[in-house]
């Protein structure tokens, strides 16, 4: 990992780790500062001495967030959104994962460009034209119409990590099984699914995480009935600019799921973007 | 049951997926035409060109087309002129200072962060465990955070009146920084954006560079050591060659990340950014959604997308370069 410690002097050690330490305060401030900010009564919020603890901790804050108007109801959008986006992406992407993974056909190159390409064009770019789409068809203001946009959102980047792990998956056991006696289509049920099965949640996963955080595409299409908690907590950062504690209540709550699924599959995310950077 | 076995096969996945299939399957078995793969990326490639390939060629042709609101509700195909709107866009004033200030952010604030990103990732190498365990922890928190809680977080922070920043500035002695507003002079404002994005952006990079430190051998630094090299002299002529594919990969994405800047300035600017807050970015969707001008927008965006060109197709000859993607 590193060189070795008898080269070093411990003054050297003691000084990167005091550097260490600094960084490790500075980066966690901002996340330390909304706990904080959450868990404290609005009279503690709105205090020109800010304390840094809570003094009079309360659940306050997020009562007043979930009980806010369209919490609940984009709640709900959200999770219906996200996992039409996320199944449809993983169907989709797994089945055009396998064909670059395993075939050679005309066009593959193109393909790959494409993918990885259209994995760089950020989705805002086409937000005009989408919405001028999604409002002819009638799909403004439906969670169909976003899921839609949601899953061409993830698309790319499910091929293009599936890809890599079905690639993982030896050859020589698809022709093992090919040999066995195994129809082209079992082959792929018995081997490739199966093993490629952690892939299959961490790339969904982060799927999600991706569609989750979405706020800019939903709040042009739909109305607060129809959008999710990203855009709500835009809106009610605008709407009540000053109710701080339950604005970084709502932000906490919002976050959580996404923090959580981070911190399981954080491992596989870089991957994509970055793989084969780092061989060995 | 084949699900038991697969944790031996599966994380290596994830370390190294890019690793092409052994040297000598690379070459295709079979040479008759087939048509499987094809229906396989049959779904996706539908996909694709209905939400991606077809919205952008009529963005490109409502970027000729003054279209209004009322061809929106009218369904009325707007008239065609031509080339009206890139002349009115490539003509203003305002247009060319919002490309420049986003240039200049793009530049400034991916040189910071591939900087820090880079020292941060060799603190790691020189730190004992239980802080780098710290660095670790922490940074996967920051980088889980998602863009539009993190903006919010900072603007809460830097809030004139109750916000934590101001009051710890203040608590200098002799500033007086109470109630002190970040975004009056724009000047300030950005330096709360670049710190923002600069924040968001450390861990990915610092973390993707820390593992690819870790491929540098031992032996050629233990070598240059032996042979008299100062750390500088190791980094650079050592460390840096060694690291440079995966700096090149970095610095891309962080160049096509940071040029579309949205969320930041979006959230921290109440959703209406003032003119000396317009990246190309916002400046396409203000006057798309907030003029109207759908016409006029779908212009800067185009132009926008024109100018990525060149960064995106050399990060795809890069991939290809590396041979990550055969």
């Amino acid at each position: 990992m590193s060189t070795p410690r008898s080269q070093r002097s411990r003054a050297g050690t003691v000084a990167a780790n005091t550097v260490g330490v600094l960084f490790v305060v500075v980066m966690v401030f901002p996340v330390y500062w909304v706990l904080n900010t959450a868990f404290k009564p609005a009279s503690e919020v709105l205090s020109f001495t800010p304390s840094f603890w809570p003094q009079n901790p309360t659940l306050d804050n997020f009562k007043s967030a979930i009980k806010a108007p369209f919490f609940l109801v984009d709640l709900r959008n959200g999770l219906i959104i996200t996992s039409t986006a996320v199944v449809g992406a993983m169907v989709v992407g797994f089945l055009a994962a396998l064909a670059i993974a395993r075939f050679r056909f005309y066009g593959r190159r193109a393909l790959i460009v494409v993918i990885l390409g259209v994995q760089l064009v950020p989705l805002l770019a086409l937000l005009i034209p989408l919405y001028l789409m999604l409002n002819q068809a009638n799909l403004t203001n439906t969670l169909f119409g976003v899921s839609l946009t949601y899953i061409v959102l993830i698309l790319p980047y499910t091929v293009w990590t599936l890809r890599g792990f079905i690639a993982a998956v030896p050859r020589e056991l698809d022709e093992a099984a090919l040999v066995d006696g195994c129809s082209r289509w079992q082959t792929f049920y018995r081997i490739i699914l199966p093993l490629t099965g952690p892939g299959l949640v961490a790339t969904s996963v982060y799927g999600f995480i991706q569609a989750w955080n979405e706020f800019i595409v939903i709040n042009t299409l739909n109305n607060p009935e129809t959008q999710n908690l990203m855009a709500w907590l835009l809106q009610n950062q605008t709407q009540r600019g000053t109710a701080w504690g339950p604005l970084m209540a709502g932000a906490l709550i919002t976050s959580l799921p996404v923090v959580v699924f981070f911190l399981l599959v954080q491992r596989n995310i870089a991957v994509g973007l970055t793989a084969g950077a780092v061989k060995g | 049951m084949h699900a038991v076995e697969s944790p031996a096969t599966a994380p290596s996945a994830p370390a190294a997926p890019s690793t092409p299939d052994k040297p000598g399957a690379r070459v295709p078995r079979r040479r008759r035409r087939e048509w499987t793969p094809l229906y396989l990326a049959l779904p996706a490639l539908i996909l694709l060109a209905a939400l991606l390939a077809y919205p952008f060629g009529r963005m490109l042709v409502v970027s000729f087309q003054d279209m209004q609101l009322r061809h929106l509700f009218s369904g009325a195909t707007p008239p065609w002129i031509g080339f009206d709107n890139y002349t009115q866009i490539l003509t203003d004033g305002v247009f060319w200072s919002v490309v420049l200030r986003t240039a200049v952010f793009t530049v400034v604030s991916v040189a910071i962060s591939i900087v820090l990103g880079l020292a941060v990732a060799l603190l790691m190498g020189r730190v004992s465990n239980a802080v780098r365990v710290a660095m670790v922890i922490t940074m996967m928190f920051v980088w889980a955070i998602p863009q539009l809680v993190s903006a919010q977080i900072f603007k809460w922070m830097v809030d004139a009146d109750f916000g934590v920043l101001n009051y710890l500035i203040d608590k200098i002695p002799g500033v007086d920084f109470a109630n002190h507003s970040w975004f009056a002079d724009p000047k300030q404002g950005w330096i709360v954006i670049t710190t923002l994005v600069v924040w968001a952006g450390i861990p990915f990079l610092a973390i993707t560079l820390h593992a690819g430190l870790t491929q540098v051998p031992h032996e050629l630094r233990e070598a240059a050591l032996v042979d008299g090299a100062s750390a500088w002299q190791t980094l650079r002529n050592i460390v840096l060659p060694v690291l440079r594919p995966l700096l090149v990969i970095v610095t891309t994405l962080s160049v096509i990340w940071n040029f579309g800047l949205f969320t930041q300035v979006w959230a921290l600017r109440d959703s209406k950014p003032e003119q000396e807050y317009q990246t190309l970015a916002t400046y396409a969707f203000t006057q798309a959604f907030g003029r109207s001008e759908y016409s006029v927008g779908s212009a800067i965006s185009v132009v926008t997308v024109l100018l990525m060109l060149g960064v995106m197709a050399f990060y795809i000859r890069q991939m290809f370069q590396i041979g990550d993607v055969d």
